[in-house]
């Protein structure tokens, strides 16, 4: 057996005590220190350097090649005329709203049936399979998922044929495209709230269910009065997770569509890639991410306010 | 029971920290990036490592002739060449640009406006030498890569927009091979019977993918229209004269293309866009598949595709999935107005920051001498812009019987390259986005509108400046 660390003698005198204290807390906050200093050190150098080069570049034109010139409001006023980035913003609102509402819903469903309905062996199987799709690449999924939704060679519109359902265009139209994106994305990512919700309903006690149902609470009446406010806390994470990360769609709709038909799939993210690596408009690109970065906190502070209204800690 | 104290402790860390700094101080400085810090010519090529390595033979004989400048290629991946132009310019920010880097039509005028060095002081200096090559090169070839009178790249392989066809599916529509003057109404009767014959399986008559090359343009092209204004620079005389005068091909041949407005509203715009909505609307042809059309080779192959433009680069996809030469043949796009060709080229062009230039015009001339561009396309993946290169021996084998198309289109018909200003990036993905809906739009005015937000679209994007 080793051990680390010396305690101090109980017989020394109260002063020696006190200033060994003060050195030891002196020595542990310089150790701490250490031990920061990669985090912050990676942080500063990969997170708050270029959140700040960024925020200063969209005040500039820089296309890499050239010196960046100050334009001061110019690319803000452009993006504001824009109306592909116009679009672009209003898609990845759809695209966070019924992924969100999808996402959550269909993990917190599955969750509560897998976590009620199953015997623990089965939980565990269930528990992979819905988590499989998340670790795979998006672009990935994606090509699979073009091939599948072909509209000539598709293996969908091949099934469906032979009932008799023609062949329907799910990526060549505009309405088709924005429902395979979102249900591609929805399919890859709900495995993570699905976790998160397992872990959730796993910390109910049963006796609570046991009350309930002694008092005569149906099924649906215990998940709406006991499962959802418990669970609450969990639903608020899951749901801040899930809207910071689909606010900044990209892969699904790049790999799916294109952004296509028109500009009906584009997304915020993607307009950043194209106006930053396509068209060399970085500052234009920095001040798109800019105004998607305030979007993002706008929209955390307002859950984190609604959250003091509907979620239950107790 | 052993006491370790923290200072063991802490010391230990330490160490290990150092050992671990120490280790991985390449990566976190960046001297392990290929080409940073090292003497060697850094040549940059859109590909895999395995590309990279199959050009090993060419980098062997290279150095044979030239011990003393050490290549190196880097292979770098993308989706499409503007993914693959963002990889570059990504290498540009980073303060490790490549020395030489392979561009096509694409990406030339974006590469010859910001970042590629011209090359008419080597060609002139070297006149003896490339007087060999250009002999052997279809002057529309040169003239693509020339910009506002300089030259900057030398073309080393082409692709034109032909028509291959599945002669599985054209026989069993009682048809034949159309001939080289065939038209728009031979094309749609053709596709109209292939559909017919087709017993309503997984068949379309015609694949069509939408992007620059093989998509809308060579419709706009048979028209004798596009979807930019297409004017040429002066000058470029002092290569027209020195290597091409006498050859009729020559005659007129510019500085360069300059497109510098939208199009989208002229009426032969309109009437292409036209026939590509008849084709969508009766079923003849997909909706345009967004993408580099990699789905298609297995599907043509397999007898689901009828009709499809490609040039001499799916011999070698065809042949390695199972079809042999005798099952499919290539015709030229058929007739409009015109018969305008479109066509797309890459070559070697090297970069204005590069300490190497020598070294790098060294390595352009050996990749476009007969030894090299047969080291380069032993296989046919793609056209070689050598015309005594594209022969019985590259094609003859796995080919279809009129592989000569490929060459013949620049020989005998009228040609251009891609539209592809220095803004190509912004004015392909308003192409793009807007095609789609003007030819599955349900009616013509529906199309206009489309048409109308193209323009709009395409405007906006030739305002950037590149």
């Amino acid at each position: 057996m080793t051990t680390v660390t010396k305690t101090p003698q109980a017989t020394e005198p109260a002063s020696a005590s006190r200033d060994t204290a003060a050195r030891t807390r002196r020595s542990e906050r310089r150790l701490a220190l250490v031990f920061l200093i990669p985090t912050v050190g990676g942080l500063a150098l990969f997170t708050f350097i270029p959140i700040v080069g960024s925020l200063v570049l969209a005040f500039f034109k820089w296309d890499v090649i050239s010196s960046p010139k100050f334009v001061g409001l110019s690319n803000f006023i452009d993006i504001v005329a824009d109306g592909t980035v116009r679009r672009s913003f209003l898609n990845t609102i759809l695209f966070v709203v019924t992924t969100v509402i999808l996402q959550l819903s269909v993990a917190l469903g599955l969750a509560a049936l897998v976590q009620s309905k199953l015997p623990g062996w089965l939980r565990s199987i269930f528990r992979s399979v819905f988590f499989f799709p998340l670790i795979l690449s998006a672009a990935s999924v994606s090509i699979m998922m073009s091939y599948l939704f072909n509209q000539q060679f598709g293996l969908v519109n091949w099934l469906l044929g032979h009932i008799g359902i023609p062949a329907v265009p799910w990526l060549n139209s505009g309405p088709g495209a924005i429902v395979m994106v979102i249900l591609v994305y929805v399919w890859q990512n709900f495995g993570f709230s699905f976790l998160l919700f397992l872990g959730g309903l796993a910390s109910i006690p049963r006796e609570v269910y046991e009350a309930a149902a002694i008092d005569g609470a149906s099924g649906w009446r215990q998940f709406s009065r006991i499962t959802l406010p418990l669970v609450s806390p969990t639903i608020l994470v899951a749901s801040v997770m899930a809207i910071i990360a689909s606010l900044q769609i990209f892969d699904q709709p790049y790999v799916l569509t294109r952004g296509g038909p028109g500009d009906s799939t584009r997304t915020a993210v993607m307009v950043i890639y194209e106006s930053a690596f396509q068209q060399l408009q970085f500052g234009r690109a920095s001040a798109i991410g800019l105004v998607l970065t305030v979007l993002i906190m706008l929209v955390t502070a307002v859950q984190f306010r609604l959250s003091r209204r509907f979620v239950f800690y107790s | 029971m052993t006491d370790i104290s923290r200072r063991a402790v802490l010391g230990v860390v330490g160490v290990g920290a150092v050992a671990g700094l120490t280790a991985s101080w390449p990566r976190l400085t960046g001297s392990d990036i290929p080409g940073r810090g090292t003497d060697a010519l850094n040549v940059a090529i859109l590909g895999t490592s395995q590309d990279a390595a199959s050009r090993a033979g060419l980098v062997q004989a290279f150095n044979a002739k030239f011990p003393h400048i050490p290549v190196r290629i880097l292979a770098i991946q993308g989706a499409d060449w503007s993914d693959f132009f963002a990889k570059i310019l990504t290498m540009v920010a980073a303060g490790t640009p490549p020395d030489v880097v392979v561009v096509a039509t694409e990406g030339a005028q974006l590469f010859a406006d910001r970042l590629a060095a011209p090359l008419d002081d080597y060609v002139t200096k070297d006149a003896e030498a490339m007087s060999d090559y250009f002999s052997d090169v279809h002057p529309a070839l040169i003239e693509s890569f020339m910009y506002k009178g300089h030259l900057f790249q030398l073309p080393i392989d082409f692709n034109a927009a032909n028509m291959y066809f599945n002669l599985g599916t054209l026989s069993k529509a009682g048809l034949e091979l159309p001939s080289s003057t065939w038209t728009v109404d031979d094309f749609l009767s053709t596709a109209r019977a292939m559909k017919k014959s087709s017993g309503g399986g997984p068949f379309v008559s015609y694949y069509w993918t939408n992007r620059l090359w093989g998509g809308v343009v060579p419709w706009l092209y048979i028209n004798n229209t596009s979807f930019l204004t297409e004017e040429k620079s002066p000058g470029g005389d002092w290569l027209w004269n020195r290597f091409y005068a006498g050859d009729p091909a020559a005659k007129g041949r510019s500085g360069g293309y300059l497109w510098e407005h939208s199009n989208a509203l002229a009426a032969p715009v309109e009437e292409s866009f036209d026939v590509l909505r008849t084709i969508v609307r009766e079923g003849l042809g997909t909706s345009p598949a967004q993408g580099g059309g990699n789905q298609l080779v297995a599907q043509f192959a397999g007898g689901s595709i009828g009709m499809t433009p490609a040039g001499g680069y799916w011999v070698e996809g065809l042949s390695e999935a199972g079809m042999a030469g005798k099952e499919y043949d290539v015709q030229f796009f058929p007739k409009m107005q015109s018969q305008k060709a479109q066509f797309g080229s890459s070559g070697y062009a090297i970069m204005k920051t590069s300490k190497r230039k020598d070294d790098a015009w060294e390595w352009v001339k050996f990749c476009v001498s007969r030894e090299g561009m047969k080291l380069a396309f032993p296989t046919p993946n793609t056209t070689p812009t050598r015309r005594s290169m594209c022969n019985e021996a590259l094609f003859g084998a796995k080919g279809p019987a009129h592989w000569k198309v490929f060459y013949d289109t620049l020989d005998t018909l009228p040609s251009a390259p891609i539209p592809a200003p220095p803004q190509q990036a912004a004015v392909e993905t308003a192409l793009i986005k807007n095609v789609s809906g003007a030819v599955t739009a349900g009616s013509r005015s529906a199309m206009q509108s489309n048409l109308r937000a193209l323009d709009r679209d395409l405007t906006q994007a030739l305002k950037i400046q590149a």
